[in-house]
């Protein structure tokens, strides 16, 4: 019997192990819930039950595409939001002035979410994929432009006046101080950028897309198909965990330790 | 008259140093460029009011909302007749009590999974997939568990709120050196005494941390929740308002919610943070 | 070696600055006038506050200037460039690059192609004793090295007068030593010509062929030391037993130490 638990916390140890375990006690938890209350289809399907609609779903081609559509949403808008964040904030921070002329404005425009300004849009583009973009390049645009505007104004101004006393121009200035100075700041930025942009997106469908895991998790809850809302849930999840920690933090770190250098 | 004005301006650079006067006046410049655009725009009407209301409108919304509110105890009792100061006040109410509720569970959770380890290992990665679910994903699952309205964006707000907190905490509790919970221990302290004075001291800097960053996503999700699965506050308001296109309503939404995230933000949790991290910031980084 | 024409020249030069608290009118210098002639070392020295830095920065091009005139080569200053060198009193080495970019920066920026300046840059590297360090990062350098990366960075863009802002200052002594020997026989190699603003006097007096005192607050030129004393026998094994040495020091100290006792006593 001992020898049995010391087997049991050895497997423990393993980090994977550990997760196959969580997964496993979770799911018979769930399982044991969903079969005592009443009316499980509707409140909480059991995992069989979200498994099956999701065979279903891929059967019918369903689940690819709309997962497909999320992506390729949080993609074009991310990718447009940081291209134009980035030379936006670098620009703004070329000269003393203007940046501390625009540095409130800017601070105001990334608190306010955008999902706040989603039925201002929604009034100007209605219930289309426009007003679902707008909204994604909104979140994501703001946060980047003003970490990026943020990480110029902290580069020691010492740097600057190295770069202007060997006769460096605003253009030289900008590649080879500012951009890679403020690199740990459009690092960080990125990333928030992205996860502002992820859950606008989700939002965005809910509220006026017509396909996309936003779409199917709110239309499932409309048409009482909850498994269906579940599964969008997991798929929600596990999507943005594997994005996060796979790629953008991965990202972040390496970035911070080669270019965050500027702290003393 | 001009020597008052000049003895003013340089009390005024004396009270404020001349350096913030500059940025103060600076950054005002961009807002009013931005509402001169937003006036000029009613006058030439290169939009459209339908799109972008005239400035006035939006000011006599505020009176338009308020216009049946029947007195005082009307609007301290959110008298539906009041629609404004029902909307703001239900949603800074649902504000205030998921943060007294939520935040303390999440720091205690969080406090307990960082001291240990075994509970960590299964707990944290209940914690990721959680943060992950980005708050708003639950909205149509809670729909349909609670119903459209109070429970339901609650629910919204404290789950978003929760999570966030606990992870923070938890994290904040692991990064405390384990010699101070030795140290303590070795002089004859309890398991509590560990908790008050090393533990929570420690991770005060990552726990003031989450819980800015918690109260930042906590707001946003609610107003989303409002929009989808409420039937009061802010994000209701202009969700309902832009559904009549009734768009000078939208805008003074938008703008209360605005103001009021960034006041609590830049006169309540920012100035937290920074005098946590000065008074404890030691404690928190050992390199 | 002082052949006719100077390499800088600065005449009638005033300045005052708005306090960045109450925005009154500071009075930083007054009516200074110089000259340095091609390959000599001229030390500036003064009590806290009189203005020193606010010159180099003028000579730089990082501050604009109304009154009087500062020129480089007959060029009147508007703005930086790369005739004039500066050598900063923090690290303002880019931390994100290596040495060798770092030394190779100004050349980078005036595009000078790669082979040739790869050529220059080690050029330098060897002359201020950096070699084996080209690949490291600014972070990994002691704050000695860091000043000699910045030295030989501002070498490297051959300026026609190196400015130098208390460069040693923030270095421990012992090092503070060996910096001073070395920039002293760096002087001898290059041949350049420089402008040394310091608070030390030692620093001053063992470097310097002229040495300029000024005043306490606004800065005036008070005094000119001259310290002629060939560079061949500058160490400070020797320089302690030297009496021009030893007598330009103290009349240095005796004149600085006047400035600040009126500088306290106001």
């Amino acid at each position: 019997m001992d020898r049995l638990w010391w087997h049991f916390q050895q497997l423990l140890k393993i980090d994977a192990m550990n997760l196959v375990i969580l997964v496993i006690v979770v799911l018979i938890g769930w399982t044991i819930i969903s079969e005592t209350i009443p009316n499980p289809a509707r409140y909480l399907p059991s995992p069989l039950a979200v498994s099956l609609s999701s065979v279903d779903m891929l059967v019918k081609g369903l689940l690819p595409s709309y997962y497909s559509d999320t992506l390729v949403r949080l993609i074009i808008g991310s990718s447009i939001g940081l291209a134009a964040g980035i030379p936006f904030g670098l620009l703004l921070g070329l000269n003393k002035t203007v940046a501390d002329m625009f540095h409130p404005m800017m601070n105001f425009f990334q608190s306010v979410s955008g999902i706040a300004i989603f039925p201002i849009v929604v009034i100007w583009w209605g219930n289309s994929d426009t007003t679902v973009l707008a909204v994604i390049l909104y979140t994501s645009f703001f946060p980047i432009a003003f970490n990026v505007l943020s990480g110029v104004r902290e580069i020691p101004i010492r740097y600057v006046n190295a770069a202007r006393t060997m006769g460096a121009s605003k253009y030289q200035i900008m590649k080879d101080v500012l951009f890679p100075g403020a690199m740990p700041h459009i690092a960080t930025g990125s990333r928030l950028s992205i996860g502002f942009a992820w859950r606008a997106v989700i939002a965005g469908e809910m509220l006026a897309g017509r396909q996309g895991l936003g779409w199917m998790i709110f239309t499932g809850q409309d048409a009482d198909r909850t498994a269906e809302v579940i599964l969008g849930m997991v798929m929600i999840g596990l999507t943005w965990i594997i994005l996060d920690h796979y790629l953008l933090r991965p990202i972040e770190a390496d970035t911070i330790e080669r270019w965050g250098l500027v702290q003393r | 008259m001009t020597t008052a004005v000049g003895n003013l301006s340089i009390a005024i650079q004396r009270r404020f140093g001349r350096q913030r006067l500059r940025k103060i006046i600076l950054g005002s410049i961009p807002f009013a460029v931005m509402i001169t655009i937003w006036h000029a725009n009613t006058v030439f009407e290169w939009l459209p009011p339908v799109f972008i209301p005239p400035i006035g409108d939006v000011w006599e919304a505020i009176f338009f909302l308020q216009e049946d509110c029947a007195g005082f105890v009307a609007l301290v009792m959110l008298d539906n007749s009041c629609l404004i100061t029902t909307h703001v006040f239900s949603s800074i109410g649902r504000v205030i009590l998921a943060a007294i509720v939520g935040l303390p569970l999440g720091i205690a959770f969080g406090i307990l999974c960082g001291m240990s380890r075994t509970l960590s290992k299964f707990l944290e990665p209940v914690g990721v997939f959680a943060n992950s679910i980005s708050g708003i994903a639950w909205i149509p699952l809670a729909i349909v568990w609670f119903g459209v309205g109070w429970v339901t964006t609650l629910f919204i707000m404290l789950n978003t709120i929760f999570w966030l907190m606990f992870f923070n905490s938890m994290l904040g509790v692991r990064s405390v050196a384990k010699v101070y919970e030795e140290s303590v221990l070795t002089m004859g302290g309890s398991r509590w005494d560990v908790i008050k004075q090393v533990y929570l001291p420690g991770a005060m800097p990552s726990i003031i941390t989450g819980m800015r960053m918690s109260m930042g996503f906590g707001w946003r999700a609610l107003i989303a929740a409002e929009m989808i699965g409420g039937d009061s506050g802010l994000g209701f308001m202009i969700f309902t308002s832009a559904a009549e296109f009734k768009i000078e309503e939208v805008f003074l939404g938008v703008i209360f919610i605005s103001i009021i995230f960034m006041a609590t933000d830049k006169y309540l949790l920012a100035p937290l943070e920074k005098w946590t991290v000065e008074r404890w910031g030691l404690v928190w980084r050992p390199t | 070696m002082n052949s006719m024409t100077p390499k800088l020249v600065v005449e009638g030069l005033t300045h005052y600055y708005p306090d960045e608290y109450t925005g009154e009118s500071v009075h930083a210098l007054e009516d200074i006038n110089l000259e340095l002639y091609e390959g000599e070392l001229v030390s500036v020295v003064g009590p806290s506050g009189c203005g020193k830095s606010t010159l180099l920065n003028i000579l730089a091009g990082l501050l604009p200037y109304k009154i009087g005139t500062a020129s480089v080569d007959g060029n009147v200053i508007h703005g930086p460039g790369p005739d004039r060198g500066v050598v900063f009193q923090e690290h303002a080495i880019l931390p994100w690059r290596t040495v060798a970019k770092n030394i190779g920066h100004g050349l980078e920026i005036r595009k000078v192609p790669q082979a040739e300046r790869e050529k220059r840059v080690q050029e330098f590297i060897d002359l201020v004793g950096l070699t084996g360090f080209e690949d490291k990062f600014p972070h990994e350098l002691s704050g000695g090295m860091k000043q000699r990366c910045q030295v030989a960075r501002t070498l490297c863009s051959d300026p026609v007068v190196m400015l130098m802002d208390e460069p040693f200052a923030a270095v421990d002594a012992q090092t503070r030593i060996t910096l001073q020997e070395e920039l002293n026989r760096i002087a001898m190699a290059t041949h350049k010509t420089i402008l040394f603003i310091t608070h030390s006097v030692e620093e001053a007096a063992f470097l310097a062929d002229r040495c300029l005192v000024f005043s306490a607050r606004p800065g005036r030129l008070k005094e000119i030391v001259e310290i002629g004393i060939p560079r061949e026998q500058r160490n400070w094994t020797n320089m302690n037993d030297n009496a021009i040495f030893i007598a330009a020091r103290d009349r240095i100290l005796a004149s600085v130490r006047e400035e600040v006792s009126i500088a306290v006593e106001e």
